[in-house]
């Protein structure tokens, strides 16, 4: 898919953990490793809002997009 | 009171009666078969003669599709059973399914040529067997959509 999600690198920059992060945004930690992984379909404004407010980055910096070779015409 | 569980046990339950009479009946097929060549001797067709080896080879053959059909469709409501309803494997099961109904025709059309009624059941499975791949089509939408939730953090 052609979205990355940078989450570890900017929880790297936070020195948040996994466990950390989860609970203060409160989803389980199978989901969060999910999202961390690329395996995740979707991302709801709220889970985005919460993991900005506890990064304190943009949207931006968690997500984005790479031209992905395979998909052009 | 009559519950969800109560009615797929059931359906569990008639689809291993069901295995089980095909493997009698398949037994029983010469038998049958003979009955039938000797007390309906003159049916409409375009081929004459006896239809004993040609209606053996194909309940012999839609034998063997009936019982793959039997299993996968047990396997389908067990895993339905056990809350696993829209996932590949289903999806699965009902491909095969399908195909089974489909295959079916095969031999019932090839009958038809001694037996003009046989190409009714040859339509009547194709029919099934379509509404089957139809329904699998569905089921494989769900399992996307399914799979789209389950992944939406």
């Amino acid at each position: 898919m052609p979205i990355i999600v940078n989450l570890d690198v900017m929880m790297a920059k936070r020195k948040i953990s996994s466990g950390e992060l989860a609970r203060r945004i409160d989803i389980t930690q199978a989901n969060l490793s999910i999202l961390k992984t690329g395996k995740a379909k979707a991302v709801r404004f709220s889970t985005l809002e919460k993991l900005c407010e506890v990064l304190d980055c943009q949207p931006g910096d968690i997500l984005e997009f790479r031209k992905d070779d395979s998909h052009a015409d | 009171m009559w519950t969800q569980d109560k009615s797929l046990n059931l359906s569990i339950l008639l689809v291993r009666i069901l295995f089980i009479l095909i493997i009698i009946l398949a037994c029983c097929v010469p038998i049958m078969v003979h009955w039938y060549d000797i007390t309906y001797p003159n049916g409409i067709g375009m081929i004459d003669g006896s239809i004993f080896l040609p209606l053996s080879i194909c309940l012999y053959l839609t034998a063997i599709c009936g019982e793959i059909c039997l299993y996968h469709l047990g396997k389908l409501l067990e895993n339905i059973k056990n809350s696993i309803v829209f996932k590949k494997t289903n999806c699965q099961h009902l491909r095969v399914i399908s195909w089974c109904c489909i295959l079916t025709a095969i031999p019932f059309f090839v009958f038809g040529f001694w037996r003009s009624l046989s190409f009714i059941v040859a339509l009547a499975a194709g029919f099934f067997g379509l509404i089957l791949r139809v329904l699998k089509n569905v089921f494989v939408g769900a399992v996307e959509l399914q799979e789209e939730n389950d992944y939406t953090i």
